[in-house]
This record gives structure tokens, C-alpha cells and sequence, in this order.
């Protein structure tokens, strides 16, 4: 089990240990740390540069009340984070964003794992069926939003004609407050399936056929050989889904703002589309900073918790 | 995902042979399989009918579209949508500064992305964790809130509206590193070790072992990266401001408009616009499921 | 493909394509205006740039006007780029904050996003006011727009458009109904609803969010309103709550939809299934495109008078512009009468000026003069209102959006005074 928590903390340790060995014939050992940072350096310059530092100013604009091109910036500690506490559009979006993220990230996994678990052979069916799923992925945002706006439209959708046809009567999905952020859950979930199966995909084809072999000996069938050999074996991969699904589920944007903008009655509304509006609607560049941070902790947060959770689930 | 598990046969890096194949659940009731084709069945309607709608509403007429709702296909057929896409947009144009700006910056991430997950699988360094975190760290971030901070340091290097302006903040990603790292470390060492044997260093290592056995997840990656870039419409269009520089997605905004809206020319240029992309992915395809025998994510 | 060897080859290419174009220089300048005389010609170009956010099928009557005044003017050349209204909103402030940016643009469709610009002293106080073709003639153009954009007395934009909402009525409906003509008075407008509902058609469309406001105009109808002129909420008094209530009605027996985004209201009366509509000049061509037996007219005569909606859309000229003179000549021939009249002709727009109402041709342009004739009484919604932006998304939109769906008019009026009374300042 310990094998698996190395993926994420102490891998350079394990790879100390066997590189050891090896090591001592070569002439690389004392500078390891040099050829490390040596193979990091592009990535991490470019991303302590252009990323790394606005993600630091972007803070310090929190404590301000930050106006683009304000020759003096007025100075507010923490202010907009005391504004944010006491703001109830802030907790309505951090309601929405809990929601939205766990609703499409457990269907997601579920959902990413039974097609991938389905779609394991390679035949040229298997292959067709994935590049099915996995199309949504690819298409523009904006262009999924338009699609599926107009699909949903209560009186000129294709999908309320079919209800009619079928003798129902159409529903507002997008305009009814309770029925909007399921809708938009769905569409996302829709949409990111196909990348979640692709991962989980990857994953079931690197556990050995032995293991199941040893299984099916020992008398185990369907869902013990999943329970007990497959889910353990691709843990680690669970948790690079999972982790990645979190943190850009709680960071959803473009097709919550294309679909709905966060109505109707600010039930879509979601965090960063209350940071977007604030920001660059009514121009509260500092604001929409700490919104941001407040999200950053929430994410950290929950990325902790998964961490935690793959780790020291004992399945097996 | 180390290899420690793996009974003897496997860690020895014996090869794994053929196709890796699971087998077969034992006596799978008819029913079971039937039900889960029906569900996939499903599942592969809903994936497509929007698609459907999408490249038949490019050729339906404005009229056709508001008539007939709750038809798939279009009644009365028209290419005003692609003429419109052709006529209205200097299109070879738009099409030629995306794969610049999608394709450069791609290549230049799987590059570095992939050195850089070397060096936080492979190489014991001290400081490695601790880099990574803060790599993923930088994801937790929304971009929106990075954006002006970005542009004000673009102006002041004088990057604004240039080709490496462009690409340069984009060549890494923290995604594609987490990524290519968790491919990494299920490499069995063993492989690494015999090449250290003979006298390779970690850039041999990384080259001739490590990449070629990571054909999967850098196949994947290069899909994903150059979907992102080709779609990205906000980058270009704040960090640039000359015409000339303008992808493809500024130009099909160009169509949807606050009032009125063409939607056959808009439906057109997004058919047009998924064709390089499912070429990519068709192209990756190969990579990105079958080799994954030889080495997965454990 | 080997990937092992390639990829180094390929990062190879990618650099060195990288490091020529950045030599080479990535950005072109727009090209200049075809010089007459060839390169012996002394006058220098002035080259202008523009944005404005004008996407979609109303595109063709700016990028002409932008083509004559090229076409027509030897020493200025003018380049418009067209973006969407939000990329413009992420994109535009950042670039007039640091001096970069176009020299002119439409910052917002919002006319009361001139606050937002002066607060970073990014705009150019405009003073080439006056007669005469080189000059503004700011008295001549829409009063309402003016007083927009006119801030402790200096001006800062002129109206690029300038838009009215009328009824838009669907003739084969009304027929079928046994109607006459339009509802001249508000009391027959909600009759004429009534009556035209049924069979999947709504009598009336109207759209909640995301669109040009319809529901102030029906608010103005009943005499009621939303702010006074010190900026405090009248949405609680008895008229408003009178009025918000029988329009309230009306949505609970269905003769309005509900919770529609300004789209999805013009896809609705597109689709032949709604008998009518409070729109701009903008979608009289989609709708005759999508086959609808369309009518224009008034919208009814309210109890205080004539009254509808106007928008305008600001057209301003950045603080950090290298010609600030060209730019204003630029600014005045675009509000000039030949300019505006070939932009309503083409457009369906009204023109901006209120002195070419006698003008034949204009006259002659059914859609033109409709609209057009509409000025006078049409009136800007929140105009001067501190805030509004923030007024509209969390005090009026809620509002309206509640009541449609059932809620107490009285209370949610109350709440949402309360929410503008704390957005505005109000006091008292």
C-alpha cells in the first residue's frame, strides 16, 4: 500500500533508493541536484514567470481596492475579504461550486470508469465507441454552450419537440431556478467524460492479466474482482482523475457563463463567474482577487482531502 | 505507482506480451452484456446527436431553423453558412496564426513538461517535492485573476502583440507535468538501471527510455494542450492587437452577435473549426490506446 | 512517428520558428491607404484604430460607414476591429490603463460604462464641439445620449447608435385572433394579449436577462418607475407595485413567458409563437428572414404619454491616443448627417441626429422612421444611476425574475429597493 502513497510525496526517495546502486559506477551522483534543476529549469522559469508571479500579485491586488491604471491604489488589508464573508452572493456561489463539483466529479468517475471498464478490448467497435465519447471534449466551449441552448429551449429546442412528440410537455430546463444547475451539471459532465475515460482507460490497461488470473482462481467474480484487483491496482490513477476533475471543477467558467451567466435567480452562479462580473462588470479588480484566494483555499482544501482519502483507503 | 507490486515476472521487465487482455469475466450472463450495450448505445446517442445538430444546422436556413425545432436534419439545404465563413473571414489567414500559436506552443510543451516530469519522477533532488506542489499549486488559481497581471508584465517586457509574447507564457503547463509525472514513475527502473549500466546519463535516459515508453501519455497530452490552444480565444486576443495575429476563434466570435445571430455561419465555422481536432485525435489514437501494454499508469 | 527522435527535432523547429518571427517582427501594422500620387506623396496618413463590439448580422452597416470614411477622407485611415461586447470588457480596460489599446472603441453596450473609464482618466474630454462639418454638433444629436455621456459638463462619447424599442406585431396571428391592427393604449396592449394567447402562442414575449430591458417599459406604461431622479428606489411605491403586479399576472396565466434571456424571447416570436414583442430596429430582418407576416408600430400609448426604450452605445476616443484631432474628426463626420444617413438606410437604425427627421428618403425607409419617430419620447433606462450595472444584475433583474415566478410583488418589491437604496447611496 505504501507503494501507491509514494506516487505523489516521497517517489524522489524511492528512486533514491534504487538509483543508489547504479549510481555509485556513474559520475552523476553529486549532481543530481544539478541535473534536476537543470531538466526543471525551462518549465519552472517560464511558470514562476508567468504564472508564479501574477498568482502573487493577484494577491496583493486583494488588499487593495485595486483599479486598473489608479495611479495611487487605495489600501484595504483585508477588507475585501471581510466583504466577502459578509457578501450573500458569495455564499450563494460557493454553495453552486461545491454542488456543481461534487455532483459532476463523482458522476464523472463513476461514469468515466464504467465506460472505460466497458470499452477495454481493443476491437475496432471499442475504438469507434471511445472516439464517440471522447469528441464532446474536444469541441470549443462556446460552441457546446450555443448547441446545447438551443437543444434545451423550451419552445424551439429539439429536445422539447421530442417530449411533445412524445405526448409530454416541454420543460424550461434552463429557466426553471431548480432545474438549471442540474442541467448545467449534466452538460458538463457530457462534455468531460470522454477525457476522465481516456485517463481511467490508460490506467486498466497497465494492471498485469495475472492479477486477474489469480482472482478468477481463487473463485471471484464481477464486481469482487473490481472491488478487490482492479480498483486498488489503478488507485493512483483514481487520484490523478480525481484531483485534476476537483480542481478544474471548482474552477468552472466558460460553459456555466455561455450557458446560463449565472442565472437564472444567480443559481448557476458559481464562483468564478461571480469573480468574472466582479472584475471585469463592474471593475473590482481587488475584489474579484480575494474571491479568487478565497477559491484557491477551498481547492487546496479539497485537493488535501482526496490525497488523504486515495491514500489511506484501505480497499484491500 | 511504483512497481513494487508487481510479482517478480512483471518487475524483471519481462515483456508483457501481446496486447494486454483482460479476461474474460467468468460466465457472464447474456443479459449482463446486453444491458451493457444497451447503455453504451445510449451513451453514444446522446454524445452524438448535439454533433449531429451542430454540422446539420451549418447548412440549414435561418428560416428552417426557427420552423422546425425539433428536427435533427435540415428541411431545406444551403451552404450560406460556409460561403458566409469564406466570404466574411480572411480565413487561410486565421487558420495558419492557430496552428502557428497551437502547434509551436504544443510542441514546446510536451518538451518541456516532459523534462520537467523527469526530473520529479527520476532524478532525487532536494527540493523536488516541494517544486512539485507548488506546480500544482499554480492550478488552483483561476486565470481570470491572473490575466491583468500577466498583460501588465507583457507591456512592460514589450512582449505585447508578438509571436514569443504569445507562446512563451504558454509552453509549460502544471497539468501536462502532473501528467507526464504519474506516467513516469510506473516506468519500471529496472529499464533505467540497465541503461545506467552501460554508461547513460539522465539525458539518454530521459531520450531513449523514458519518452518512447511514454507515448501514451504524450499523445494524450498533445491532444489535450492543442485543443486547449486551438479553442483559446481570450489569450490571443488580450495579449495581441494586431489584426494580422487573430486565430481562428476571434474570428468566429464574428458571427454571434448581441442581437442577431447567423447560425448557420456560426455552426459552419465551429464544424470547420473541430475538423483539424478530430484529425489530431484520430492521429493519436493509435498512441494513446494501444501501446499503453507496454507501460501504464499503475 | 518516433517520437524519442522527433521531438527534439520538432522543439528545434519550434524554436527557431519562434526566434524568426520574433525577428522578423510579429505584429503587422494595418496596411496604409492606397497613397495617390505614389511615393512622391507629401501627406502623411494618419492611421486610427478601432474597436467596437458590433458582432453579429448588425456588422455590415458599421463596417460601411467605416469604408466610406475611408474611402473619403485622403489623410485619416481608420481600421476597426470587431470583438465580442465581453472580450472587449476583459481586454480594453488593462490596454487604456497602460496607453496601449485602439484610439477608438464602444467600450460596452452599456451607456453608463463612461463612469467606469473616467475613473482611471481614460478617456479623451472631447472639445472639437460645434457647427460645421469638422465639428461635433453635439446639440444636434439625441439629447438623451448626450446627457449620457456628458460628465460635470465636458462630454466624453458620442452615440455610435442610438436604438428605440417598438412593438413588433405578428400579423397572421392577429388575423387569426379576429385583432384589427396594434393595441393603441397600454389597457388594450394587455387585452390584446389576452386574447392572442392560447394553442403555444404567448400573447406577448418578453425577456428577463441578458437583453436589451423590456420590462421598464411596461413599468412606464403604468406611470410607475424604478428610480427618482436623487437615485432612491420608487419600485415599492403603490403604482409600481400595482403595475408589477398585473403585468405579474399576466406571466401566471401564461400570456408571458418566463425567465427567458433576450435571445430566447426573439427565437420565440421567430418561431411564429409569440403574437408580439418589444425589440430594436436590429431584428425586423431576421424575423422577415425567418418568414414572419411582421408589422411595426408604436408602442401603446402609456397613461403619462408616449414612452419607450432607448439604448445608445458609446463611441469614445482613448486619453493615450497619439491624434487626438483626427480621432474628433473622425467622431464628427460618424455623427455627421450623410454618415447617419447612410448607416439608418442600412441599418434600420434611427439616425443619431434629431435635424434629419425631415429627410424623404429616411422617411421613405419603413423601418427607419418607425423607430425613429419613437425618439422624442424614448428615455434610457437607469441613466445617471450610480452603480447601474450592479442595479440591474442584483436588485432589478431579481426582482422581475421573482414575481414571475410567483412571488409576493409587494415584498420582493421591498427587497429590492432596499438592495438599490444600498448600491445607489441613497439616502433617506
Amino acid at each position: 500500500m505504501s507503494a501507491h502513497a509514494t506516487s505523489l510525496s516521497s517517489a524522489p526517495s524511492a528512486a533514491a533508493g534504487s538509483a543508489a546502486p547504479g549510481g555509485r559506477r556513474g559520475r552523476r551522483r553529486p549532481s543530481a541536484a544539478a541535473a534536476g534543476w537543470l531538466f526543471a529549469a525551462p518549465s519552472l522559469t517560464i511558470l514562476g514567470v508567468f504564472v508564479a508571479w501574477p498568482i502573487v500579485q493577484s494577491f496583493r491586488y486583494s488588499l487593495y481596492d485595486w483599479r486598473i491604471g489608479a495611479k495611487v491604489q487605495e489600501w484595504v488589508g483585508l477588507g475585501n475579504y471581510a466583504a466577502l464573508v459578509e457578501e450573500r452572493l458569495f455564499w450563494n456561489a460557493l454553495r453552486v461550486t461545491l454542488v456543481f463539483s461534487a455532483v459532476s466529479v463523482v458522476a464523472q468517475m463513476v461514469l468515466g470508469y464504467a465506460a472505460a471498464a466497458a470499452l477495454q478490448r481493443d476491437s475496432w467497435l471499442t475504438k469507434a465507441v471511445r472516439s464517440v465519447f471522447f469528441f464532446p471534449t474536444v469541441v470549443a466551449l462556446a460552441t457546446i454552450g450555443l448547441v446545447w441552448r438551443f437543444l434545451l429551449d423550451p419552445n424551439i429546442g429539439l429536445l422539447g419537440g421530442v417530449v411533445e412528440w412524445l405526448g409530454g410537455e416541454p420543460v424550461a430546463w434552463l429557466q426553471d431556478p431548480d432545474l438549471a444547475l442540474p442541467t448545467v451539471i449534466a452538460v458538463s459532465v457530457w462534455k468531460n467524460l470522454g477525457f476522465t475515460m481516456i485517463i481511467l482507460l490508460a490506467g486498466l490497461k497497465g494492471v498485469p492479466a495475472h492479477l486477474y488470473e489469480a482472482a478468477a482462481l481463487d473463485g471471484a467474480q464481477g464486481w469482487q474482482v473490481t472491488r478487490h484487483v482492479t480498483l486498488p491496482s489503478i488507485r493512483p490513477t483514481l487520484l490523478l482523475a480525481a484531483v485534476m476533475l476537483t480542481v478544474s471543477s471548482l474552477q468552472v467558467f466558460d460553459l456555466v457563463y455561455v450557458m446560463t451567466k449565472g442565472g437564472p435567480l444567480n443559481t448557476t452562479d458559481t464562483l468564478v463567474t461571480m469573480l468574472v462580473r466582479e472584475g471585469f462588470e463592474y471593475f473590482d479588480i481587488g475584489y474579484a482577487s480575494a474571491v479568487a484566494w478565497a477559491l484557491f483555499i477551498i481547492i487546496l482544501l479539497a485537493s488535501a482531502l482526496q490525497m488523504r482519502f486515495f491514500r489511506y483507503n484501505d480497499v484491500d | 505507482m511504483s512497481t513494487e507490486t508487481l510479482p517478480a515476472a512483471a518487475r524483471r521487465g519481462a515483456p508483457l506480451r501481446g496486447p494486454l487482455r483482460t479476461p474474460r469475466r467468468p460466465a457472464a450472463p447474456a443479459l449482463r452484456g446486453t444491458l451493457k450495450w444497451l447503455l453504451l448505445g445510449v451513451g453514444v446517442v446522446v454524445a452524438v446527436v448535439p454533433f449531429v445538430w451542430m454540422v446539420a444546422g451549418s447548412f440549414r436556413t435561418e428560416a428552417d431553423l426557427f420552423a422546425n425545432p425539433a428536427s435533427l436534419l435540415p428541411s431545406e439545404w444551403t451552404l450560406h453558412g460556409y460561403q458566409g465563413i469564406w466570404e466574411e473571414l480572411p480565413f487561410l489567414r486565421l487558420i495558419a496564426n492557430s496552428f502557428i500559436f497551437a502547434g509551436v506552443t504544443t510542441v514546446l510543451c510536451l518538451v518541456f513538461d516532459s523534462m520537467c516530469a523527469y526530473a520529479l519522477a527520476r532524478i532525487p533532488f532536494r527540493g523536488a517535492t516541494l517544486c512539485f506542489w507548488l506546480v500544482l499549486a499554480t492550478l488552483m488559481i483561476p486565470f481570470q485573476v491572473t490575466l491583468i497581471p500577466v498583460f501588465i508584465e507583457l507591456f512592460d517586457l514589450g512582449w505585447l502583440n508578438t509571436y514569443h509574447g504569445l507562446i512563451v507564457p504558454r509552453a509549460t503547463s502544471a497539468f501536462g507535468i502532473f501528467l507526464l509525472r504519474q506516467f513516469f514513475l510506473s516506468v519500471p527502473r529496472e529499464l533505467d538501471e540497465a541503461a545506467r549500466i552501460d554508461g547513460a546519463g539522465h539525458l539518454r535516459i530521459y531520450a531513449r527510455i523514458i519518452l518512447p515508453l511514454a507515448k501514451p501519455a504524450l499523445a494524450t497530452l498533445a491532444v489535450l494542450h492543442f485543443m486547449n490552444l486551438w479553442n483559446d480565444l481570450l489569450w490571443p486576443l488580450v495579449m495581441t492587437s494586431s489584426t494580422d495575429m487573430r486565430t481562428l476563434p476571434a474570428g468566429l466570435t464574428l458571427f454571434g452577435g448581441q442581437h442577431i445571430t447567423d447560425h448557420a455561419v456560426l455552426l459552419a465555422g465551429a464544424t470547420i473549426s473541430l475538423l483539424p481536432l478530430a484529425l489530431a485525435f484520430a492521429l493519436a489514437q493509435k498512441y494513446f490506446v494501444a501501446g499503453v501494454a507496454t507501460t501504464g499508469l499503475k | 512517428m518516433r517520437i524519442a527522435r522527433s521531438l527534439p527535432a520538432a522543439a528545434a523547429l519550434a524554436a527557431v520558428t519562434l526566434t524568426l518571427t520574433a525577428c522578423g517582427g510579429g505584429a503587422d501594422d494595418p496596411p496604409d491607404a492606397a497613397e495617390p500620387g505614389g511615393p512622391s506623396e507629401p501627406t502623411e496618413v494618419v492611421e486610427l484604430t478601432m474597436l467596437t463590439g458590433f458582432t453579429g448580422g448588425d456588422r455590415g452597416a458599421y463596417e460601411d460607414l467605416v469604408a466610406t470614411f475611408n474611402e473619403t477622407h485622403d489623410t485619416i485611415h481608420v481600421t476597426m476591429e470587431i470583438q465580442p461586447w465581453d472580450t472587449i470588457a476583459q481586454s480594453l480596460p488593462a490596454a487604456w490603463a497602460t496607453g496601449q489599446g485602439p484610439d477608438l472603441a464602444t467600450p460596452s453596450f452599456d451607456p453608463n460604462i463612461i463612469a467606469k473609464y473616467l475613473e482611471t482618466d481614460s478617456l479623451l474630454a472631447l472639445d472639437a464641439i460645434g457647427d460645421g462639418e469638422e465639428q461635433i454638433n453635439a446639440d444636434k444629436l439625441a439629447p438623451a445620449a448626450i446627457d449620457a455621456f456628458t460628465v460635470d459638463g465636458t462630454l466624453y462619447a458620442v452615440p455610435a447608435n442610438v436604438a428605440t424599442l417598438q412593438l413588433y406585431y405578428n400579423k397572421a396571428l392577429f388575423d387569426a385572433a379576429g385583432l384589427d391592427g396594434p393595441p393603441a393604449t397600454v389597457d388594450e396592449f394587455r387585452e390584446y394579449a389576452k386574447q392572442l394567447t392560447g394553442d403555444g402562442v404567448y400573447g406577448l414575449s418578453v425577456g428577463e436577462r441578458e437583453t436589451i430591458q423590456m420590462w421598464p417599459i411596461l413599468q412606464w406604461l403604468d406611470g410607475a418607475d424604478i428610480v427618482d431622479d436623487a437615485g432612491c428606489s420608487v419600485l415599492d411605491s403603490e403604482a409600481s407595485i400595482e403595475s408589477l403586479s398585473t403585468w405579474a399576472g399576466l406571466v401566471k396565466e401564461q400570456v408571458m413567458p418566463v425567465g427567458l434571456t433576450g435571445a430566447e424571447s426573439d427565437s420565440l416570436f421567430a418561431a411564429g409563437q409569440a403574437a408580439m414583442q418589444l425589440n430594436g430596429p436590429w431584428a425586423a430582418a431576421g424575423y422577415l428572414e425567418a418568414g414572419i407576416d411582421l408589422g411595426v408600430a408604436p408602442v401603446p400609448t402609456g397613461v403619462d404619454g408616449d414612452v419607450t426604450l432607448a439604448s445608445t452605445v458609446p463611441l469614445a476616443i482613448s486619453a493615450g491616443t497619439e491624434h487626438p484631432a483626427e480621432a474628433q474628426q473622425f467622431l464628427a463626420w460618424w455623427t455627421g448627417p450623410e454618415a447617419q444617413r447612410q448607416f439608418a438606410l442600412a441599418s434600420g437604425f434611427p439616425p443619431v441626429r434629431t435635424d434629419l427627421a425631415d429627410d424623404a428618403e429616411l422617411n421613405a425607409n419603413e423601418v427607419v422612421s418607425a423607430f425613429a419617430a419613437a425618439l422624442p419620447s424614448a428615455r434610457l433606462y437607469l441613466q445617471g444611476v450610480p452603480n447601474a450595472s450592479r442595479v440591474d444584475a442584483e436588485a432589478y433583474i431579481p426582482l422581475i425574475a421573482q414575481i414571475t415566478r410567483g412571488d409576493d410583488v409587494a415584498q420582493a418589491a421591498g427587497v429590492a429597493s432596499a438592495t438599490l437604496n444600498g448600491l445607489t447611496g441613497c439616502e433617506g
